[in-house]
């Protein structure tokens, strides 16, 4: 019986080429696309799996009164609470301080550091491939090694044991080597150390106090730990040891499984944004399906009936064509995961790989990936099996028998629907696509405050083996500099518009004790003219003036704003730590977007620094003549060449640097664009291949009109118009949502466009004009058709 | 074997009620070759319908073999079908996507005849039919009498006591309805019982009685040849 079954679904299958072919092509694009996006969902939720108990792993928060929120907090403050409760299973800091030149042998490299508690191991239970994570981190010189790592030192070989050494002075025993991380991990690991090696540094033990948040913090609770009094007596322990507890509004206890979207927002859209896309798809495929299927139907009601007279049951039909859905569906989800291994995934790193790093494929541990394809195959060919089916199948045999399609004359509703609804999907993703490709325009081509044109920015930040002599030498680079002609100005600086560090710090006014929470850095006296950063009061930096005072400050507007100043006047600020500097200030900057247009414009203070202090600078910045800008840069990168230093110079343009901040957000865009084209092409397919079969069946009646006299445009008009007027219907239903959908995004962004009515137009547009095309295609050939031959054909 | 007695059907549009069978009356003995006359409309098709078990009746009775099959469900029907009924179409209905071979299996599939004896009863019925030659060809690769010939090898494979025939003739010539209605003689003779829709006089010489019909009711009944069982 099956195999009677697979014979005549073959058959069947070949019968009708054209619908099989568009079946294949719009299911195989539609179902890879899905598997890369499920794909990438699924990496993205597994990567930490093998954490375990995650829901009693929490992370604190510290959100400010000025409505400021960050996941720092002071140093001493793990330690008080793990003593002052009884629900912590185990605790761990993690932070970045310095990441040291690591030696092995001949071997110099540096990689990500973080330095933990030894507790870590038992917050995160993450997998060991050597060594004991219990002990790894007991003894105080010791150090646990990210595979990869492990694999680039060592290649396969055990390590455990082998001294690492730091800086030429500090001897590190390898404890441990972790097993793989997912590139999706909430961690970007490399080396892992223990805290207690930082307390021996004076620049740590200066900043772990009361006042300085620079830490995170892990707890493990017990599961019956009540959260929010635990949440009390750590902000009970603020109140009393903070120095500045006023600016706190509340330590609060995040899940760490929110962690990763907490830290990069747009996570949350882009996995969203993926799991949507791949209903939409998967619905639109599976309305092509059904609607292709159920224009068959019509040939086949008679065959159905044949079928039960000759003592078939309605399941055998039903089995029949669920087997033929089925070979359709699986012929597709093999050519889908070719698709998806050979082109889909590995686009899919190109665009966020720089952000969350490539993933890759293997069966072993992806293998559930594989069950959902077979699940979802399976669930498909059901659905499309069995729904048509029905339909036809109540038919009665009588009816049946004689090829009368009447009774079935209530689909067309369906069907329309049906048409309605993927255009509906095809039109918000094209709407989608618009919008966000004006905003991120509207982003990158906006007045920024300062001028990126023409600014090569060079990447000083280089460890230098000998500070003395790299000064030196960078001098000599910056009188070069100075008396070329090409290079209008210069500066030295700690950060550059888009490189900011989230170094936070607070200031107090001490005439009114005003508070402001101001980012910082510092810079030289050139960067406000190299960046034509106009400057609203006061003076700027001064070489002269400046040099021994290291704690001349220049605020940007908001910060004044912030301190309720009018003018600066003899104005100064101090830090909250005792003993802290005045900070007098000497000059007003015009506000400017140093972040991405996502976020506002926050507080920020320049200090300054004279420039030749190479070291604690990371960037050079040089304005040039536009047409020179390549003997410049030729002529910094051999200046910055001839220092002897273990990182290699690299320099960018200000300009890339900017539009580098919407890396993610246009990657976003190029995915949508996928899903835009996908969607519109797909519900073009099953257009195509309804209106072929309709234009099929209606060859008699459009050789009566010709006969009668009907022209050639007529009739194609006669084949188009409904099409085209579920187009407009579609249109009309995804406007609103789109409209409404975007709204909500753009109100996420502190500067965005508004939405335009001809944004819409576009989109509907777009979608008419292909949907015209194809529809047109197929009308032309049927009313061109000789009609004596089209009247025989009945 | 068949009894109907006042047999009713209706046909509701939205604002016409048609009567297709009024109160319709007579009986089939096993073994008669009854055809049924009449002009368009007058309720042949749907007695057949109703005969075939592809159809309800709104009223009256249908003895089936002495049994009252009038009320049965779709499934008591199937079965009732699949083991009795052999059906010849004017339009041969046969399966585009099988071969002859295939198309005259299909009733032994369903009533779940084993391969072997399959592929036996099929040869041996197509032999009979005088078309083994063609049993790898499609339906559309035939001539209208050598589908029809498919179509009654078809409906005989099962062995059925009824054949119900709905003028097998009206797609064929001459010379290939004559061939037909030679075959369905035959199977009558060898005791199947056929009762038979048709426009034309001259197949209806074929059979033993004629009905005719009009207006969904009984007219004349004319015997041609005396039956006797």
């Amino acid at each position: 019986m099956i195999r009677n079954h697979i014979k005549i679904s073959l058959r069947n299958l070949w019968k009708n080429k054209l619908l099989s072919s568009l079946n294949l092509l719009g299911l195989s694009i539609g179902i890879g696309s899905v598997l890369t996006l499920i794909f990438s969902v699924y990496a993205y939720y597994n990567a930490d799996s093998n954490i375990e108990n995650q829901e009693n792993i929490y992370y604190l928060k510290t959100m400010t009164t000025g409505g400021d929120s960050y996941s720092q907090t002071p140093y001493p403050l793990l330690k008080e609470i793990v003593k002052a409760s009884t629900e912590v299973i185990a605790a761990t800091h993690i932070q970045g301080w310095t990441q040291p030149w690591l030696e092995y042998g001949e071997l110099d490299f540096q990689e990500q550091t973080d330095y933990v508690e030894p507790e870590f191991f038992q917050v995160f239970s993450l997998p060991f491939k050597y060594g004991d994570p219990e002990t790894a981190l007991d003894k105080k010189y010791s150090i646990v090694l990210t595979n990869k790592v492990s694999l680039k030192i060592f290649g396969e070989e055990n390590p455990v044991g082998k001294i690492i050494s730091v800086h030429d002075t500090l001897n590190l025993t390898i404890t441990g080597v972790l097993e793989p991380i997912s590139p999706y991990s909430a961690f970007r690991l490399g080396v892992i150390m223990p805290t207690k090696l930082l307390e021996d540094i004076p620049s740590f033990k200066a900043r772990a106090n009361w006042s300085d948040s620079f830490t995170m913090n892990f707890l493990k609770l017990r599961p019956s730990t009540n959260i929010a009094q635990f949440e009390r007596r750590i902000n009970d322990l603020v109140e009393t040891n903070y120095s500045n507890p006023t600016t706190i509004a509340a330590i609060k206890l995040m899940p760490f499984a929110g962690m990763r979207t907490d830290s990069i927002p747009v996570v949350d859209t882009i996995i969203s944004g993926s799991i949507a896309a791949s209903i939409f798809v998967l619905l639109i495929v599976l309305i092509n399906l059904l609607n292709l299927n159920a224009s068959t139907m019509f040939h086949r009601t008679k065959n159905i009936a044949v079928r039960k007279i000759l003592g078939g049951t309605k399941r055998s039909v039903i089995i029949q064509f669920c087997i033929e859905n089925g070979i359709l569906v699986f012929a597709s989800i093999s050519i889908s995961a070719l698709l998806f291994l050979g082109i889909l995934l590995p686009k899919l790193n190109d665009i966020y790989g720089a952000d969350f790093g490539k993933i890759s494929f293997t069966v072993a541990k992806d293998y559930p990936v594989i069950l959902f394809a077979i699940g979802l195959g399976l669930l498909v060919t059901l659905v499309v099996g069995i729904l048509p089916t029905l339909r036809f199948i109540s038919v009665p045999i009588s009816t049946g028998i004689k090829g009368k399609i009447d009774a079935i004359k209530r689909n067309f509703f369906v069907r329309n629907s049906f048409i309605v609804l993927q255009f509906s999907i095809a039109i918000l993703f094209i709407c989608v696509a618009i919008i966000l490709n004006s905003q991120i325009g509207f982003m990158k081509n906006a007045d920024l405050g300062f001028n990126k044109e023409n600014v090569i920015i060079g990447n000083i930040n280089l460890e230098y083996k000998d500070e003395v002599s790299a000064s030196a030498s960078f001098n000599t680079l910056l009188n070069k500099l100075e008396a070329n002609p090409y290079v209008k100005t210069y500066s030295v600086s700690q950060a550059i518009p888009s490189d900011y560090n989230f170094n936070y710090t607070q200031f107090y006014d001490p005439e009114t004790d005003n508070e402001i929470r101001t980012r910082y850095a510092r810079t030289d006296q050139g960067y406000l003219k190299t960046l034509e950063i106009p400057l609203v009061m006061g003076r700027d930096f001064d070489e002269n003036l400046d040099k021994d005072e290291d704690n001349s400050v220049i605020i940007n507007r908001t910060a004044m704003k912030a301190l309720g100043w009018e003018s600066i006047e003899g104005k100064r600020l101090k830090g909250k730590e005792s003993g802290s500097p005045d900070y007098p200030v000497i000059g007003v900057m015009e506000d400017f977007h140093y972040q991405d247009m996502q976020n506002a414009v926050e507080p920020l203070a320049h200090l300054y620094r004279e420039r030749d202090a190479i070291a604690s600078h990371r960037f050079l910045s040089a304005r040039v003549e536009k047409g020179h800008e390549k003997s410049v840069q030729q002529q910094i990168a051999t200046g910055i060449g001839n220092i002897d230093s273990r990182r290699e110079y690299k320099q960018e343009f200000l300009t890339d640097k900017v539009s580098g901040q919407y890396r993610l957000i246009e990657g976003m865009l190029k995915t949508v664009n996928v899903v835009a084209l996908l969607t519109i092409f797909i519900s073009c397919l099953g257009m195509f291949g309804l209106i072929s079969f309709m234009a099929k069946r209606r060859v008699k009646e459009i050789g009566i009109r010709k006969v009668l006299g009907a022209g050639v445009v007529k009739i194609i008009v006669l084949l188009s118009k409904d099409y085209v007027l579920l187009v407009g219907i579609a249109a009309l239903i995804a406007f609103p949502i789109a409209w409404y959908v975007m709204n909500a995004w753009l109100a996420g962004f502190a500067y965005s466009i508004s939405i335009k009515w001809w944004m819409f137009a576009l989109s509907g547009l777009i979608a008419l004009l292909i949907t015209s095309f194809t529809v047109g295609i197929q009308a032309i050939k049927s009313a061109t058709a000789n009609p004596t031959k089209s009247l025989k054909t009945e | 074997m068949i009894k109907i007695k006042d047999l009713e059907k209706y046909y509701a549009t939205e604002d016409v009620k048609t009567i297709a069978l009024n109160k319709l009356s007579f009986e089939v003995k096993e073994g008669e070759f009854v055809a049924v006359m009449g002009p368009s409309g007058c309720g042949k098709s749907t007695l057949l319908n109703i005969l075939g078990l592809l159809d309800d009746p709104d009223g009256g009775s249908f003895l089936f073999n002495g049994t009252e099959v009038a009320g049965y469900n779709e499934r008591k029907r199937a079965n009732l079908r699949k083991h009795n009924l052999g059906f010849v179409f004017q339009s041969f209905n046969l399966i585009d996507e099988l071969t002859v071979f295939e198309n005259v299996e299909l009733p032994l599939i369903y009533t779940g005849v084993k391969p072997a004896e399959r592929k036996q009863r099929v040869e041996e019925v197509l032999e009979k039919m005088g078309i083994m030659h063609r049993r790898k060809h499609f339906p559309q690769q035939l001539s209208g009498g050598q589908q029809q010939r498919v179509a009654v090898a078809r409906a005989v494979v099962n062995h059925p006591k009824l054949i119900l025939a709905d003028e097998p003739t009206g797609n064929l010539d001459s010379s290939n309805g004559n061939d037909v209605m030679d075959l369905l003689t035959e199977l009558n003779s060898a005791g199947t019982t056929i009762i038979m829709v048709t426009h034309s006089e001259h197949d209806a010489k074929y059979s033993h009685r004629i009905i005719r019909m009009l207006d969904g009711q009984k007219v004349t009944e004319n015997i041609l040849s005396e039956f006797t069982h």
